[in-house]
C-alpha cells in the first residue's frame, strides 16, 4: 500500500460525513459570539461600578437628609416630577433622583443633563452604551461615594449626587443590571452590604422593576452629553 | 462591505468547506458529535469576524485551527472531569463518534486516534484539505519540516496499523 492510496483510504473513511448544520444557525451561532466579545467588557465595568455602589450604599448613614427628596428643609422646588422619577436640585448643589420605576430613562438623562450632570441613563436595554467608557477598578471608591449615594427604601430607590465632587472628565452611569439587584437600605450602623458580595444584594421589594445601580464613567458627548 | 454582501459570501465559504472542516476536525479528535460542534462554534467566529477570516489565505485552515483551539480550551476545563478514553478503544466505542458507524470507517478511525495529535493534525490538514506543506506548517505554527516528519511518521504508522487488515481481507 502506498502513500496516495492509504492517503485515499484515509480520505474515505471520513467521506459519508457531512456538515448539517444550516448556515442560518451558524450565523445565529455567530451574532451570540459576537455579543459575547462586547459583553465581558462591559459585564467587567458593571461589576466594577456595582461594587462602587454597593461600597457607596453601606457608607450611607441612617437618615441622610438627601433620603428626605423634594420634602428636605431648604431644597428646591422639584425641576421635574414624573411617575417613574422625580429630580430635584437641592440649594447645596446636590440633585436628589428618586427612582420608582426604571421607566423613560431618556427623560431622566435629558432632565439630570439640564441640570449640568455629565450623565448617561440606560434601563432595560444596552447594559452601558458602548460610547460610554467607566472609569478603571482601580480608582478609588471614596470618589464614587463623595459623588453620589445610593438607597432604597419603599420600593424606590433614592440616589444624591454632588456634581461639584466629580473630577474633571468623570461622569455619572444610572443603569439597570440584570443579576444584581438593587442594595437594600441599610439597618443604622449596620453595613448590610459586604463589597457586593451576592448575599447582600437583593431584588427591590416592589415598584422598581429591576436591579439598578450607579457608576462613574469617563465624561464624553457620546456617553455624558 | 454590507451586510447582506458579507452574509452571502460567508454563506457561500461556508457551503462550499463546511464538510471539509467537519472531516478535518473529526480527523483529528475522533468524536463527531464534538466535532461538529467545535466546527459550528469555529465558523460562528469566522461569521463574527469574517471581515478579516474572509482575506485569510486559507479561511477553512483558519476554521480548523480555531476548532482545534476551542476543543483544547474545552479539554482544559473539563480535564478534571471526565476521563480520556484510552485510544485504542475507539472503535469499541459505539457512542464514540456519536453517529452510525457506517459514516466512518472503525478501524482507519481508530488507527488515527492511536497517532500522536500533531501528526493528526497534520493529516487532517494535509489529507482532509489538501493543505500544501506550507500552508500547514502555518497553520500549526511549526516548520515545514517539521510538517513532512510528522506526516511520514504518521503514514508508517498508519499503514503499520491497516496493513495486515487489508492483507487479511484481500486473503479472504
Amino acid at each position: 500500500m502506498n502513500d496516495t492510496e492509504l492517503s485515499t483510504m484515509v480520505r474515505e473513511s471520513v467521506a459519508d460525513v457531512h456538515s448539517a448544520t444550516p448556515v442560518a444557525h451558524i450565523i445565529s451561532r455567530g451574532r451570540a459570539v459576537r455579543a459575547r466579545r462586547r459583553t465581558p467588557g462591559v459585564a467587567a465595568a458593571l461589576v466594577v461600578t456595582a461594587g462602587t455602589a454597593v461600597a457607596v450604599t453601606a457608607l450611607l448613614p441612617s437618615g441622610h437628609p438627601g433620603l428626605l427628596g423634594s420634602g428636605h428643609p431648604g431644597s428646591h422646588p422639584v425641576s421635574a416630577r414624573l411617575a417613574a422619577w422625580t429630580v430635584a436640585r437641592q440649594a447645596n448643589g446636590d440633585i436628589d433622583v428618586t427612582i420608582n420605576q426604571l421607566q423613560n430613562p431618556a427623560g431622566l438623562q435629558s432632565t439630570l443633563r439640564a441640570d449640568g450632570l455629565p450623565v448617561n441613563v440606560s434601563f432595560s436595554g444596552p447594559l452601558l452604551s458602548a460610547a460610554c467608557l467607566p472609569i478603571p477598578p482601580t480608582s478609588p471608591d471614596d470618589v464614587l461615594s463623595a459623588v453620589a449615594q445610593f438607597h432604597t427604601s419603599d420600593g424606590s430607590a433614592f440616589l444624591v449626587i454632588d456634581p461639584s465632587a466629580l473630577p474633571r472628565g468623570v461622569g455619572v452611569a444610572i443603569f439597570d443590571e440584570p443579576g444584581a439587584g438593587v442594595p437594600p437600605s441599610p439597618s443604622p450602623g449596620t453595613p448590610t452590604l459586604g463589597s457586593g458580595s451576592p448575599p447582600g444584594i437583593t431584588r427591590p421589594p416592589a415598584g422598581i422593576t429591576g436591579p439598578l445601580a450607579v457608576g462613574l464613567v469617563y465624561a464624553s458627548q457620546q456617553c455624558t452629553g | 462591505m454590507g451586510v447582506g454582501t458579507r452574509q452571502l459570501d460567508f454563506a457561500e465559504f461556508y457551503r462550499g468547506a463546511a464538510d471539509e472542516c467537519l472531516r478535518a476536525v473529526l480527523v483529528s479528535i475522533g468524536d463527531q458529535e464534538e466535532a461538529r460542534d467545535l466546527v459550528d462554534e469555529a465558523f460562528a467566529r469566522a461569521w463574527a469576524s469574517w471581515r478579516a477570516v474572509s482575506r485569510h489565505p486559507a479561511p477553512e485552515a483558519w476554521v480548523v485551527r480555531t476548532a482545534l483551539n476551542a476543543g483544547i480550551s474545552r479539554w482544559r476545563r473539563r480535564r478534571r472531569e471526565i476521563p480520556v478514553p484510552d485510544p485504542g478503544q475507539v472503535a469499541d466505542l459505539p457512542a464514540a463518534s456519536g453517529a452510525p458507524a457506517s459514516l466512518v470507517d472503525p478501524r482507519i478511525m481508530a488507527a488515527l486516534m492511536r497517532l500522536p495529535a500533531r501528526q493528526r493534525q497534520v493529516v487532517a490538514l494535509r489529507l482532509i484539505l489538501d493543505l500544501d506543506t506550507a500552508r500547514t506548517a502555518q497553520v500549526l505554527g511549526i516548520a515545514p519540516g517539521t510538517v513532512m516528519a510528522h506526516l511520514g511518521r504518521a503514514m508508517a504508522a498508519l499503514r503499520h496499523d491497516l496493513q495486515p487488515e487489508l492483507q487479511q481481507e484481500n486473503r479472504s
